[in-house]
């Protein structure tokens, strides 16, 4: 019997789903996210699948799920009430947050409001020092009091994050014992059991986040679980984490906050196997659907992760500079860029005279003028349907009709004719405007990294990825493009290459010269130990459960840390003396210089990655898609800007890529539209990625 | 549309070169040692043409706007065509095109085939550079010789090679060398991206496209802030305000005035009337002035401006030598933020006078800047710097942000855990402080206090506050927000302490720091009863207060609003207040012409 791994992603207007034979077969299904009940969407989706391929529940061995449950209710403020305990005099700590806000001279600017209000922040009269020394012990009474303050207030969640507690955590537990004394049920995050790490804003912030979706994520989960259960579904449930590790669902409900970003992570964590597959070193990652464009970095066949962020911070218009929007978030996440350019953005001309393009999106309703439901003013995509990019008559197989040529009238009188320029040149620009846009988030993951573009591939997937990747590449020198399959649906695909993973960190503040050896190993080991429970749980043990370390390192005085691996062995003065070499050298290449060894380094804090390792062979290395594909179009004049004009461009399916074509020819799929200018040649790998190089 | 030869071209070169000056300010924010430059990102990069005018600025610090083409212009005035590939230039004098020392500028100049093409500029605020007070920003030195050290632009390399002298002195005449020399690489760096990436520019759009592009760049800022500006009514609106004193002459006011005249595109800024140049430390030279003055009325004009000269082109600042708001030797300078600051209210005044309802009212006054130095037994030195703000004045149509940066100074706050690992200090308290915020129908963002414990044996504790006798002014009927507050001891002998000071700490020494409330907008009497409800319940409005300010009464067992009970406190304070008409500027609390009737049970 074959058996199915199942990828199922659920986006603001689809939910996509992927199965994944041990065969290579893979059956799609795109459905429409029902708003409020995610979790039926998904058994629906699945239960349409099993009456179209015969397949029923007990072939699923695994389903895999990204999800914006957690994102949304944060975006929405539909978490839980939440109450929040913290340090007598520091009350504030999560409404003053950094001070900072994302935009200049903008007297309009509104803070986030807090997730918990000021009335649902308790206060304890307690002190701990920065080095662990209760200054003033906090009294049962006290702790009680402000326990059943909140209680009596009927909070749903509790989060409890007290001054210096990374140091020593004895206050926290007192108030921790007596809430689950108290109210067993409650919802409950306490800052040194989620995270024992320096900076309290950052660590209140990510304390509440997690506490405030608990509720939610759990009920979603809950009711996944049943859901599938009553379809008679027994695989088990993994989620996609914000750091592209996969976790049960479990552990997903007790940390939600590691689930956050749950939605982006899965088409880079599928291209990056499919890198490794290919044995490419270094990728960029560029993603783009109707509203956003998204890009990362994969370097060495490792994912580049940022070590906080923000959620329901907004979409990036210009710089990473500015921050200060959003929930701040404390936990490792893959780092993306995002700029709000996708098919629906609009294309307008400032008060400049100058051609723009987004961030504001014609959205699903009214859409691009070519969707002809009202929509009025031109958009990305009406620009590729006048460019002969995008098939005049249709999308998505038929299932959405188009109307070039209400699309071109109306580019012509909007775009085209205050701009003095042909309908086709200012398509053709707004195209490079759009392309422009998304090079500043490529930008932002690799330049503004030191890193050069040209010795990246870049990997395009989304629906509208694969159109603008070409362009894209030749405007950064780059010379090699990877349009994987099933595109269009990539970010659950990709869900199938992830691996169970977990990360633990801790601040421990100690120069490395004059540590206590033996301190800093027992601190090491009970990181150690929780990651080890933690894949126990979910079954990994012996050679499944794989542990890698990182110390985050600064010489002393610095305002800011590197984080360096560190290899496997016992804590001693060789180790030392490995660890200040590897920073040393880390400092160079960051920094361009090192101090001498007179210069004392300094251990800021300790992270621990738990890797649960899989059974067998993961992704077959060939997949095929069991949708028939349909005849292709005829060729069609395609714009490829005034140098070359209009060319009669050939339309093919990917199958049809036997050797290697030469541009100009389109790739025309069910779920995405692959571009192939003139001058690149395109051809098929025997993974199934069409393979464009410029 | 006719002046921009290809509207596509255009558009990319533009993305192009503020992705530049960005990717500049990253390097910086990348690559520097000090919590200055990233926590306060208290710097800026940027690119100007051959000639030095401004092409694209990155978006880091809104007080560094209009400094990169003066410190330039200096450049080029001393330099001319005594310039070739492979120089550096490096100054801070404000006398010669500086701000105030602590500011050091780094530019290159970029060539193409022996031409120069443009200027990669850099300017960051350095942790020390010496002088007489650790962290050079004291703001009760009296002249610009005890400050720090100076530097008129030099060449700090030379076709290529760097001037060894020049960094031995600077190595010798501050205190923490190693963050300095760490920075100023941090510095070039930055250049070094500049001139890598607009090599790449020149050679997709050729050295003529290039020059024709950037000019461009200028016109079409330029373009877009008149179009806004033509939108704006003509005439001509003044404004004064106060900073209390400069810490020398205690009590001794200091005015500031300024006059925004408007005629079609144009728009003049004219400080004429501001206090002469005083003793203190606070004295601006013109380009901060200019910062102040392009930083009030960019907040009028719609986001997305470019930041560059053709911003400047269309609006003039004058401010005349010799003042306040334009220092000459040997004017102290190092604590000029609070100038500034001022004169961003006075803007917001000014600017509130000719658009009522686009404008806030004043907010706590900018930056307090706290500064704690001494040496550890082993003689090694430390050195704490909090600048820290964050009540914003009300706006026409919403509350005043509560714990939010300054517009002129987007810094973010120093972690308290960070702090207390690395400094001998703790923090005792960091939380808002009810019954300070200006009332309003929009009231004015609350103030926090924070309390600082002093644990080595001794220390110079330094402090530049301001807004105690001079309140955060409210506007259309709005009350000014509650002064500043200083305090030693506060748990102890709690001794009140003037608003500047410089004094010696011991070990155990708690300082107490207040900021003053925010100035609120519009007639209290209209606020919404559910947002003076809201505000009581969260403890930053007392009940009392709530009825003696917005005549709410609210029900404290049950928390709701007493109808009835507002309605008839609502119009006893009307008729008691008696208003002809309602207040454009309030800088006291209104007076009743009656006294206000006891609280009555609800």
């Amino acid at each position: 019997m074959i058996t199915y791994r199942v990828g199922v992603d659920i986006g603001g207007t689809f939910t996509d789903i992927v199965l994944l034979g041990q065969d290579g077969t893979i059956h799609t299904a795109k459905i429409s996210s029902s708003v409020g009940n995610y979790a039926d969407a998904i058994v629906e989706g699945l239960t349409q699948l099993f009456q179209e391929t015969g397949l029923d529940g007990s072939v699923l061995e695994e389903i895999r799920h990204g999800t914006t449950v957690a994102s949304n209710a944060i975006l929405e403020h539909k978490g839980a009430r939440t109450g929040l305990i913290t340090t007598k005099g520091f009350r504030d700590i999560l409404e003053i947050r950094t001070l900072r806000m994302p935009r200049l001279y903008d007297i309009a600017w509104t803070k986030p409001p807090p997730l918990v209000e000021r009335y649902l922040r308790q206060v304890v009269d307690e002190r701990i020092d920065a080095h662990g020394t209760v200054e003033r012990a906090l009294s049962a009474a006290d702790a009680e009091r402000a326990v059943s303050g909140l209680l009596a207030e009927k909070v749903e969640a509790i989060a409890v994050c007290l001054i210096n507690s990374f140091t020593n955590p004895v206050h926290e537990l007192m108030i921790a014992d007596i809430v689950r004394k108290r109210a067993p049920a409650l919802p409950l995050s306490v800052s040194y059991e989620v995270l024992p790490e320096i900076k309290e804003y950052e660590r209140t912030s990510t304390v509440v986040v997690n506490a405030y979706v608990m509720p939610i994520v759990s009920g979603y989960l809950r009711a996944l679980r049943r859901g599938l259960d009553e379809a008679g579904i027994p695989a088990r449930l993994l989620l996609m984490q914000s750091n592209g590790g996969l976790t049960t669902d479990t552990a997903a409900a007790e940390r939600p906050m590691n689930i956050i970003e749950s939605g982006p992570a899965g088409g880079v964590i599928g291209a990056q196997a499919l890198a490794r597959a290919k044995g490419l070193k270094k990728i960029l990652t560029f993603d783009m659907g109707g509203t956003t464009a998204k890009a990362s970095m994969v370097e060495d066949g490792e994912v580049t992760r940022a070590a906080e962020y923000s959620v329901g911070a907004g979409i990036m218009i210009g710089s990473r500079l500015l921050t200060g929007a959003g929930y701040t978030l404390k936990v490792p996440a893959i780092d993306l860029a995002e700029v709000g350019a996708g098919g629906g953005s609009l294309v307008w001309i400032d008060a400049g005279g100058s051609l723009q393009i987004g961030p504001e999106s014609a959205g699903a309703a009214p859409g691009p003028v070519c969707y002809d439901k009202g929509g009025e003013t031109p958009t990305v995509t009406d620009a590729n349907v006048i460019l002969g990019y995008i098939n005049p008559l249709h999308l998505v197989g038929g299932a959405l009709k188009l109307n070039a040529g209400k699309a071109k009238t109306s580019f012509a009188e909007k775009v085209a004719k205050p701009l003095g320029m042909a309908v086709e040149l200012a398509a053709y620009g707004a195209h490079q405007i759009a392309a422009s846009n998304m090079i500043r988030a490529i930008k932002s993951v690799s330049t503004e990294r030191g890193r050069d573009p040209r010795e990246f591939a870049l990997f395009a997937f989304g629906g509208n990825g694969p159109l603008f990747a070409c362009g894209m590449a030749r405007a950064l020198s780059m010379s090699r493009i990877v349009v994987p399959p099933s595109a269009g649906l990539f970010s659950s695909f990709g869900l199938l290459y992830a691996d169970v993973e977990h990360h633990y960190a801790r601040t421990f503040r100690r120069l490395l010269r004059k540590a206590d050896l033996a301190e800093i190993e027992a601190a090491w080991t009970a990181l150690a130990r929780q990651a080890r429970e933690q894949l126990k749980i979910e079954g990994f043990a012996g050679p499944k459960a794989r542990l890698r370390r990182s110390a985050s390192l600064h010489y002393q005085g610095q305002s800011y840390e590197l984080t360096v691996p560190m290899p496997d062995g016992p804590i001693d003065a060789a180790m030392v003396v490995h660890l200040e070499e590897a920073f040393g050298r880390e400092h160079e290449k960051t920094y361009g210089h090192r101090a001498g060894p007179e210069e004392p380094v300094e251990l800021v804090a300790m992270q621990v990655i738990g890797m649960g390792l899989r059974d067998g062979v993961g992704v077959p290395e060939q997949v095929r898609s069991s949708r028939i594909e349909p005849s292709p179009p005829p060729p069609r004049p395609a714009y490829f800007g005034p140098e070359t004009g209009w060319l009669e461009t050939p339309v093919l399916r990917r199958s049809d890529l036997a050797g290697t074509r030469a541009g100009p020819l389109i790739v025309e799929e069910y779920d995405a539209t692959c571009v192939v200018p003139p001058g690149a040649r395109a051809s098929l790998d025997t993974a199934g990625n069409i393979v464009i190089e410029l | 549309m006719a002046e921009i030869r290809d509207p596509i071209a255009f558009e990319l070169f533009k993305n192009s070169v503020f992705s530049i000056a960005d990717e500049m300010a990253l390097t910086v924010f990348r690559t520097t040692y000090s919590g200055v430059l990233k926590d306060n990102m208290d710097y800026s990069t940027g690119l100007a043409d051959g000639d030095g005018k401004l092409v694209a600025q990155g978006l880091t610090l809104p007080g560094h706007l209009g400094s990169v083409p003066t410190a330039l212009a200096s450049i080029m005035r001393h330099y001319g065509e005594d310039m070739a590939e492979g120089d550096v230039f490096i100054m801070n004098d404000p006398f010669d095109g500086g701000m105030h020392l602590p500011d050091i500028f780094v530019f290159k100049p970029l060539y193409h085939q022996g031409e120069r093409l443009a200027f990669a500029a850099t300017v960051c605020h350095h942790t020390d550079v010496g002088g007489r007070v650790a962290g050079s920003n004291a703001s009760d030195s009296t002249e610009i010789y005890a400050e720090g050290l100076r530097i008129a632009p030099l060449k700090l390399y030379e076709a290529g090679k760097l001037n060894k002298t020049i960094m031995t002195f600077i190595e010798r005449n501050v205190r923490l060398p190693v963050k300095v020399f760490g920075d100023l690489r941090a510095q070039l760096a930055a250049c070094h991206i500049a001139e890598k990436q607009f090599a790449e520019l020149v050679a997709r759009y050729g050295p003529d496209g290039t020059k024709l592009y950037m000019k461009e760049t200028i016109d079409y800022a330029e373009r877009l802030t008149r179009a806004a500006l033509a939108k704006l009514p003509d005439g001509e609106w003044s404004f004064e305000d106060w900073i209390d004193d400069d810490g020398i002459d205690y009590g001794k006011p200091i005015r500031l005035f300024v006059t925004i005249r408007k005629t079609g595109s144009q728009m003049v800024v004219d400080w004429t009337g501001t206090h002469p140049q005083v003793k203190g430390a606070i004295n601006n030279t013109l380009s901060f002035t200019k910062a102040a003055s392009y930083c009030g009325v960019r907040s009028v004009l719609p986001q997305g401006i470019p930041n560059n000269e053709g911003v400047f082109r269309a609006i003039d600042v004058i401010c005349p030598p010799g003042t306040v708001g334009n220092g000459v030797l040997p004017a102290a300078c190092a604590a000029r933020g609070l100038t500034g600051f001022r004169m961003t209210d006075c803007m917001f005044g000014a600017l509130a006078m000719m658009l009522p309802d686009k404008v806030k009212a004043a907010g706590d006054g900018g930056n307090t800047g706290i500064s704690i130095g001494g040496y550890h037994a082993d003689r090694s030195p430390f050195i704490y710097v909090d600048f820290t703000c964050g009540a914003w004045g009300a706006r026409p149509w919403a509350d005043g942000l509560d714990g939010n940066s300054h517009m002129f100074a987007n810094m973010a706050s120093h972690s308290i855990e960070v702090t207390e690992a690395e400094h001998p200090i703790q923090l005792l308290a960091y939380e808002f402080v009810a019954d300070k915020a200006g009332a309003g129908k929009y009231r004015g963002g609350v103030p926090f206090r924070r309390d600082y414990r002093f644990i080595e044996e001794e220390g110079t504790l330094q402090v530049r506050s301001d807004r105690r006798d001079h309140r955060p002014f409210g506007l259309y009927g709005g009350s000014p927000g509650r002064p500043s507050e200083n305090y030693l001891n506060p748990d102890g002998e709690n001794r009140v302490l003037p608003g500047k000071l410089t004094m010696t700490v011991k070990r155990g020494d708690v300082f107490r720091h207040v900021l003053a409330g925010a100035g609120g907008w519009g007639d209290p009497l209209e606020r919404a009863p559910a947002a003076v409800l809201k505000d009581v319940r969260n403890e930053l409005l007392s009940p009392a207060k709530a009825e003696a300010d917005y005549g709410v009464v609210i029900d404290t067992a049950r928390w709701t609003v007493n109808g009835p009970a507002t309605e008839a406190r609502r119009a006893a304070l009307r008729q008691a207040r008696s208003w002809p008409e309602v207040p454009k500027v309030q800088r006291e609390d209104p007076v009743f012409r009656a006294p206000p009737p006891a609280r009555r049970r609800a």
